[in-house]
């Protein structure tokens, strides 16, 4: 390898109550795809941020030098003008601007004081065929998925000639063609001179693309791992990750066979829109104790499909009949699906999922606080007690369950999430994408919860992207594609092929 | 305020200046708030040579701050939960010509001996009228789902319209004896003092009973030293508080409703699902939705508590002046979004205390009567105002960018 493009000395920052990084030492060479891996809260995100000024210098302890220069950013102005450039954990385009008005944001192209278009839209021409990408500049990005978003993402940071590309998990919400799509890209970026940082928490991924590795944990670098000399193996990756060694990913439980019929969708389902049905002849069930998995790609309707069960709070209308333990039921908010014994885990948890600038205590008890509530008065009390219950068990990484969800890593938010929705304890607990940005280890300690949860005879309806998963934790799959089900798989019939086969026909 | 009852964190910074560090920096913003307000009395005091911290001029200020902290204090709900309230100073303004009206026209002749029936029904129509209102506007927007900005803003021009209405133009006299007593009023010095006693014993009780509790929880208990100190730091702002408006008159009234009004807002706001459910739907709108609150019910209470706290106003502001006049309650929202803001609740929505909104109506009130016992032009006051609110807001955003 050649030499070092950036180096990042004895790197130390703390935030209230919490040392996120400690004397982290890193370091890139010129033209590598190099791979940043850790378990959640290990500090990969937070080291990105110092080294492409989100927080600026000073801000830390200790040295960042960029092609042997010492670097001392006040802001994100000034590493964009020095070659680097973050594509954060959450995309940040605008949805309601064109390709080309994003990709030029904040860098336009002008002609006196004027935006020249014409030429803006010839040199975003230029950057999507850089990326792959054939999509019409002048296309909303709203209209786009979020592969494609992505891939705008690393258009726009190429249109400021970046020399050092951060992508922090950009693979979490793709499907495996986007993903590899990706990879791919950053391949051909690399022989083109740019040099890529990637965080990611899919092990396999970061197998096939890197270089070099570079593992994190409790904010030190436990070691740098050089891929050429076959020192990457998922294995190893997992031990100095997680500090031990962990066999099988998917815990074994005993598939215990229940004819009870917990949630039932009969005489098919359908979600009236006014541009067309985005589900057509819904039906199936879960019976009592069993893990459902639904398979298919982004966008086949499976999140639309859990919220219309779940009080539909999109309001579109929806007609088909849902039976709760044998009784018939209609819900007008998700309010009556908690009171009747559902719960929603959303894919999006930013967004849709927690409230960022509350803290985790607040954020847990949330969709149950009757339950440490009397007379309408809550009990603070109490209310530690159940939040720290909680963080004990998701292992919540926090300096105390007082901290804003919003200044927890990622994978942590998620486990947040999680108890919030435990903590309602359903029996039917629906999961959307639920290992979204969480390590291998904690991959492993909400599967073993699973298996605990539906062994006290809860239902587990698990919509998920990821195949080895759905494979490794269902009793039974149904494949949905483009708005309907196109097939139930007994668990010992599933395999990858079958499934990838139904959810693209 | 902050519980602080982890069980799991290691220990930092102890003793007593480590804690009170740690509980000021997670309170920054209501500390630099009372900072401000003392910094702006310092100033005030210098300048007046004194005069403005004599007891009549300190009791005349808490007075005056008491209708539009009524107000404040209801409107860091709407704002919380993402909202604006445009229509509550005309709302004030109309309970107050309504009210005025009744006593004028109605009582004299029904009642005509029996003051204190005239004043209670009078409260009652009061209250009627702003919880009607709020009923109205409430249903219009959660129900009906018109943006609150436009809903109250319409409501402010009607209101404006009916109170031109009720006062036909003219001026109508609310001083019959009893009524006068709601803004007018003080306690007798030894009254304040028994009140002053229990609110002592109170704010003890409640430090044990907390500790009580805690530990039977199994909680790690707060320094007994800072619990200490903060309820005897309470404790004597109470009792000074009482010395010295029993200087003058005695403990005003009104500032004994307010305090009452916001004791209680605050409790809902922190210790209810009501409370906690404002803050949800307005942290994040969409995780409220799908945690099962009913968005629509809580809004439509909120405004309907607005209403309520508009009528309360009003009833204040008619026994304040002893009148029902044309310019009732004119731009006191704007005053009363101006002391949430300045006490720190975020435009955004999902945070504000009702403490910080009575901070900063203190605030608003203490720069206008400065200003004016200096003499100084009204024009300049409104500019002190606006300048003193951006600079309040820049410096928390300054703040936080520097943590
Ligand atoms: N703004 C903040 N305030 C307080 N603590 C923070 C803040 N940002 C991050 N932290 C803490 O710093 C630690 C490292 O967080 P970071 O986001 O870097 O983790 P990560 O390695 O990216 O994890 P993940 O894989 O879950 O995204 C965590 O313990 C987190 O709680
Ligand atoms: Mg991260």
């Amino acid at each position: 390898m050649g030499t070092p493009i950036l180096e990042m000395k004895s790197i130390t920052k703390t935030f209230p109550g919490v040392k996120a990084l400690d004397n982290v030492t890193f370091s890139v060479a010129t033209d590598e795809i190099h791979c940043l891996v850790g378990e959640n809260g290990a500090g990969k995100s937070t080291l990105m941020k110092v080294l492409s000024g989100v927080y600026p210098h000073g801000t830390y302890e200790g040295d960042i030098l960029f092609e042997g220069q010492v670097q001392q950013y006040r802001g994100i102005a000034d590493s964009e003008k020095a070659g680097i450039a973050i594509i954060y954990q959450e995309l940040a385009l605008i949805p309601e601007m064109t390709v080309y008005e994003n990709i030029f944001l904040g860098h336009e192209i002008k002609r006196g004081f004027l935006v020249d278009w014409n030429e803006t839209i010839r040199r975003a021409d230029e950057m999507l065929k850089k990326v792959k990408l054939s999509v019409n500049p002048a296309a909303k990005v709203k209209d786009l998925g979020v592969g494609k978003q992505q891939l705008i993402e690393i258009a726009k940071a190429l249109s400021k000639n970046v020399k050092l590309l951060i992508l922090d998990e950009p693979t979490a919400a793709l499907n495996e063609d986007d993903s590899d799509n990706l990879l791919s890209l950053l391949r051909d970026l690399k022989h083109q001179g740019v040099t890529s940082i990637m965080i990611s928490h899919k092990l396999k991924e970061v197998i096939s693309i890197a270089d070099t590795v570079t593992v994190l944990r409790d904010g030190q670098t436990v070691c740098t791992l050089d891929a050429h000399k076959g020192e990457v193996s998922e294995p190893v990756l997992i031990k100095y990750m997680v500090g031990r060694e962990i066999e099988n990913i998917y815990p074994k439980r005993d598939h215990k066979r229940s004819d009870e019929v917990a949630l039932e969708v009969r005489t098919g389902m359908r979600i009236a829109r006014p541009l067309g049905d985005v589900l057509k002849d819904v039906s199936f069930n879960v019976k009592k104790g069993e893990i459902v998995g639904f398979a298919g790609l982004m966008g086949s309707g499976r999140t639309e499909l859990a919220l219309s069960i779940f009080g539909n709070p999109t309001g579109f209308q929806v007609h088909g009949d849902l039976l709760i333990n044998g009784e018939e039921k209609h819900f007008a908010r998700p309010e009556q699906a908690i009171d009747a014994g559902l719960a929603y885990v959303t894919e999006d948890r930013k967004a849709k999922g927690l409230i960022l600038i509350q803290d985790v205590k607040e954020n847990i008890t949330l969709a149950n606080l009757q339950e440490i509530a009397r007379r309408g008065v809550v009990d603070g009390n109490a209310e530690v007690k159940v939040a720290n219950e909680y963080r004990v068990n998701l292992n919540i990484k926090t300096p105390s369950v007082e901290q804003k969800v919003g200044n927890l890593s990622g994978g942590n938010q998620q486990k947040v999430s999680l108890g919030k929705w435990l903590f309602v304890k359903p029996d039917v607990l629906i999961l959307d994408e639920p290992t979204r940005g969480i390590d291998v280890g904690a991959k492993f300690e909400i599967y073993t919860l699973m298996n605990g949860l539906v062994q006290q005879g809860m239902s587990i309806i698990m919509i998920s992207s990821e195949l080895p998963e759905v494979l490794g934790m269902s009793d039974r799959v149904y494949v949905v594609s483009a708005g309907r089900i196109t097939g139930e798989l007994p668990i010992e019939e599933a395999t990858q092929e079958k499934i990838m086969h139904l959810a693209t026909s | 305020m902050a519980v602080s009852t982890d069980t799991g964190s290691k220990k930092s910074s102890t003793g007593l200046m480590g804690e009170l560090g740690k509980r000021f920096r997670s309170n920054m913003q209501t500390y630099t708030i009372i900072l401000a307000l003392v910094a702006i009395w310092i100033f005030f005091a210098i300048l007046t040579g004194g005069a403005c911290l004599q007891p009549q001029n300190v009791s005349n200020l808490f007075r005056q701050m008491t209708v539009t902290s009524f107000l404040a204090i209801g409107m860091v709900f709407v704002i919380v939960t993402g909202n604006i309230d445009l229509s509550v100073g005309k709302l004030a303004g109309f309970v107050s010509v309504v009210v005025a009206y009744f006593q004028a026209n109605i009582w004299y002749n029904l009642i005509p001996n029996q003051p204190y029936v005239a004043a209670v029904l009078s409260i009652i129509i009061g209250l009627g009228v702003g919880v009607l209102f709020g009923v109205m506007q409430g249903y219009m927007i959660s129900f009906l789902q018109v943006p609150s900005f436009i809903v109250t803003l319409a409501g402010m021009f009607i209101l404006t319209g009916l109170i031109l209405l009720v006062t036909q133009g003219k001026t109508i006299p609310a001083n019959q004896a009893g009524f006068d007593l709601i803004a007018q009023g003080y306690l007798p010095p030894l009254v304040g003092w028994i009140i002053a006693a229990i609110v002592v014993v109170i704010l003890f009780w409640n430090m044990t009973r907390s500790r009580q509790r805690k530990r039977q929880h199994g909680f790690e208990l707060p320094s007994i030293a800072l619990d200490l100190a903060t309820t005897i730091f309470y404790s004597l702002l109470v009792i000074a508080y009482v010395w010295v408006v029993n200087q003058y008159k005695g403990v005003q009234v009104p500032v004994l409703l307010l305090a009452v009004a916001a004791v209680i807002m605050s409790y809902i706001a922190n210790n209810t699902r009501f409370g906690r459910y404002a803050y949800a739907i307005g942290g994040n709108r969409e995780a409220a939705r799908l945690s099962g609150i009913n968005i629509r019910r809580s809004i439509f209470l909120i405004f309907i508590l607005m209403g309520l706290l508009a009528g309360i106003a009003g009833i204040v502001l008619a026994s304040y002046v002893g009148y029902g006049t044309i310019a009732a309650g004119q731009g006191y929202e704007l005053d009363a979004i101006a002391s949430a803001i300045l006490g720190g609740t975020s435009t955004l929505g999902g945070v504000g205390t009702v403490f910080g909104a009575l901070i900063g109506s203190l605030i608003m009130t203490s720069l206008t009567t400065g200003l004016q016992m200096l003499n100084v032009q009204p024009a300049w006051q409104y500019l002190v105002k606006g300048i003193v609110l951006v600079l309040a807001v820049y410096a928390d955003v300054a703040f936080k960018k520097n943590r």
